[in-house]
């Protein structure tokens, strides 16, 4: 066995996962997330957390909602090289990839543990509510699930050849990536649509018809900040390079898109009459002013310099700024802009629903960790990289140790 | 301006009787005077939608609420819980200063803290509203919340899946969870729909001793509504809660303590809710046919590229391969 975790490459024949302390210690998050689910199945929403008839959505629909948001890594890298020619970027596509199929594996084992009656989930393929955004949500989030679970199969072909899987996943290749560009603008949009009919309860300042817009934006620029982030922990786990040349396209694309985004958010402001309000130094105002200026302006700036995006000290502060950005955005969506509506304040959570948040993170970050140490999600050309970096790591410190151990010898021949 | 200082007074201090009973006439007087002033007209329905939403549910049944009479006795409590097996429950009062809708309350009577202009203790019984639009019913993804044909928004607890969109759509927060069950459902009134779709009235008003809650047809009750406001100036606020918001509901209050002050939720929209919803989710179809035929378009584009560049290798290739077999025939 390695010493150090080290992705899949081709030679490698048997099912593997390199343990260390922190993955352990992921690990023993997971299970606390396991109990507290079987717990939550046991005893309802009510014990577990501290969801009200005022406050019936609160801690796990933002994390739901910035999960999707943040997986939205997956289609928008897809639909820049599948179909707006940027072919070059094929190099970070399966990881952005296996991203966004994680989160939504994730955040689809959320949605089915927050409902009440969970096993009656099948029930929207035979009565439609086609009037609520929630049927939108379902069958579009669902069937993209779908999606992402078959094109992984094309990666699990690789591994575990499969003649016949081989021929049908060649046969349906275009549709299936097709049909990946398109769901995810729906569920998406729907996601934060969910709020519009929340007219008079959620504040202005995030109410706006313009919501299902404003959600489709966010998750397409963000996917840049995301796999910028990928890039980095695999590089510090596995010692893949960063692919900053293609980072900075992508980042330079997000920052365009975060100017309309901006630009929209403003003029639905403006329109609106809520500027005053934006400015009024009251607690909300200011909430969505740090939300638009370190969330979305910094990022932006940063992301449209020259210098700042090819350094990768600033490539990686602006995607940090930019994610809290939109992570910010989902709970003032959720929590802030609804607080004063419930008559109780700020949503005060139970600690076991943050046990379940961090326990699926947990889940999420091993998985991740298992599938890139033993299926080909790295190019065979990061992977020989990683390799002869590790190589050099190693022979460099194999000479030092040397060289110690020569000193000694001095020192003892002494 | 007496009438409003000694209303502010009786709030504060309703102790005294004989304080109380000079005060009392200070009121009588000033209302009284302020009769001939201001006569209230019913509120003239500003939008087409709204006239066209009280038109058509005019015959609808309905309840008119009139917070001024109620005594807070709870019977109409007693008898909802009967009827439709609900359990007491010490942690979900039903009545009281702390009382609100629950799983086991489909209706509540709250004592307020807010004093009458006559002085006395205010009740504010609360259930269902039964939106004439409701934004429940448009929220539910399976249709177990429905609006009937006879008015009532009922619920479906074999078909409901547990989201809890409609507790987050109403504008009223009158659904509730059954947060405590292993399966929770949601829990609201029904509007007695097996009585009142054959023109009964509905339990809670059968019982009321004291007149506040009238059972009879929405146009007809509205008409009595603003009756009664009119001809008694002095203690109704001019506003008929439920007559415009969100669209109109089939509950209407009248009061003489601002209903703000009284809990409830004031400045709701006057369209329906799920018009909101539905100018989005309308634009679905041919938002995804036009996004559909862009992707499908970009991708047969690319695919095109593809295969040029492609035959434009294999091309070099083959002539490439050509050229080596040439070499080594010669």
């Amino acid at each position: 066995m390695n010493a150090h975790p080290t992705p899949y490459d081709k030679t490698r024949q048997r099912w593997t996962f390199h343990w260390t302390p922190f993955r352990m210690f992921l690990a023993v998050l997971l299970v606390i997330g396991l109990f507290l689910i079987a717990y939550r199945l046991v005893f309802g929403l009510g014990r577990p957390t501290n969801l009200t008839d005022r406050w019936p959505w609160a801690l796990w629909t933002w994390w739901k909602l910035t999960g999707v948001a943040l997986a939205g890594a997956g289609y928008s890298t897809a639909l820049m090289v599948h179909f707006m020619g940027r072919k070059r970027w094929h190099d970070i596509e399966r990881g952005a990839f296996v991203v966004s199929l994680l989160g939504y594996l994730m955040v689809c084992s959320a949605l089915i543990l927050d409902l009440g009656q969970w096993y009656n989930a099948w029930h929207p393929l035979y009565s439609w509510g086609v009037h609520s955004v929630m049927f939108e949500l379902y069958y579009c989030i669902s069937a993209y699930t779908v999606v992402q679970v078959v094109e992984f199969l094309y990666i699990f072909e690789e591994r575990i050849p499969f003649p016949l899987l081989h021929r049908v996943l060649k046969k349906i290749y275009a549709p299936l990536l097709i049909l990946g560009a398109i769901l995810p603008v729906f569920h998406q949009s729907a996601l934060c649509s969910l709020y519009v009919i929340a007219k008079g309860r959620e504040d202005p300042l995030w109410w706006s018809m313009l919501l299902p817009v404003f959600a489709v934006f966010t998750s397409f620029y963000i996917g840049s900040s995301v796999v910028t982030i990928e890039n980095f922990v695999a590089e510090k786990t596995y010692g893949r390079p960063v692919h900053m040349r293609i980072l900075g396209e992508m980042v330079r694309l997000s920052g365009g898109v975060m100017f309309v985004y901006l630009a929209l958010k403003v003029s639905d402001y403006w329109v609106r009459g809520v500027l005053p309000e934006l400015f009024s130094g009251s607690l909300l105002g200011n909430i969505a002013l740090v939300e638009l200026g370190l969330g979305v302006v910094l990022p932006m700036l940063m992301f449209m310099t020259p210098s700042v995006r090819a350094s990768r000290q600033g490539i990686v502060t602006a995607s940090a700024f930019a994610i809290g950005g939109v992570v910010l955005n989902r709970y003032d969506i959720v929590i802030t802009g609804m607080a004063a509506s419930t008559g109780q304040g700020f949503y005060r959570p139970a600690w076991m629903e943050v046990g379940f948040v961090i326990g699926l993170a947990a889940a999420v970050a091993l998985a991740y960790l298992f599938l890139v140490e033993n299926f080909p999600v790295y190019t065979e050309e990061d992977v020989a990289v990683a390799a002869a970096r590790r190589a050099e790591e190693e022979a460099r410190l194999r000479a030092k140790a040397a060289v110690i151990e020569a000193r000694q010898r001095v020192l003892i021949g002494r | 301006m007496s009438a409003v200082a000694a209303g502010t007074d009786r709030r504060d201090e309703p102790s005294d009787p004989s304080r109380r009973r000079f005060l009392k006439g200070l009121v009588v007087t000033a209302g009284a005077a302020s009769v001939a002033a201001t006569i209230p007209q019913p509120r003239k329905r500003e939008s087409p939608l709204g006239r066209q939403l009280a038109e058509e549910h005019a015959n609808d049944p309905a309840l008119l609420i009139d917070l001024t009479r109620c005594v807070g006795c709870g019977r109409c409590v007693n008898a909802c819980k009967t009827d439709n097996g609900l359990a007491w429950r010490e942690d979900q009062p039903a009545r009281g200063p702390d009382a609100e809708l629950a799983s086991s309350n489909w209706t509540a009577v709250k004592t307020e803290s807010v004093r009458g202009r006559d002085g006395q203790t205010r009740f504010v019984k609360s259930q269902c509203m039964h939106c004439l639009e409701p934004a429940c019913a448009s929220a539910c993804f399976v249709k177990a919340l429905k609006k009937s044909p006879t008015g009532a928004v009922t619920y479906d607890g074999d078909l409901c899946v547990g989201c809890r969109y409609c507790l987050m759509a109403c504008p009223f927060s009158v659904p509730t969870f059954e947060w405590d069950k292993t399966f929770g459902r949601v829990e609201k009134c029904d509007f007695c729909v097996e009585r009142t779709s054959q023109g009964k009235p509905t339990a809670c008003a059968e019982v009321c001793p004291v007149g506040t809650l009238t059972f009879g047809k929405r146009g007809e009750l509205l008409q009595e509504a603003w009756r009664r406001i009119g001809s008694q100036t002095y203690k109704y606020v001019p506003h008929v809660y439920g007559e415009t918001e969100v669209g109109g509901t089939s509950m209407l209050y009248i009061s003489d303590v601002p209903f703000e002050e009284l809990g409830f939720r004031t400045g709701l929209p006057t369209t329906p809710l799920p018009r909101y919803t539905w100018e989005i989710t309308r634009l679905l179809p041919p938002v995804a046919a036009g996004l559909g035929a862009t992707i499908i378009s970009l991708y047969l584009r690319r695919r095109k590229l593809l295969l040029e560049a492609e035959e434009a290798e294999g091309a070099a290739k083959a002539e490439g391969n050509a050229a080596t077999n040439e070499g080594v025939r010669v």
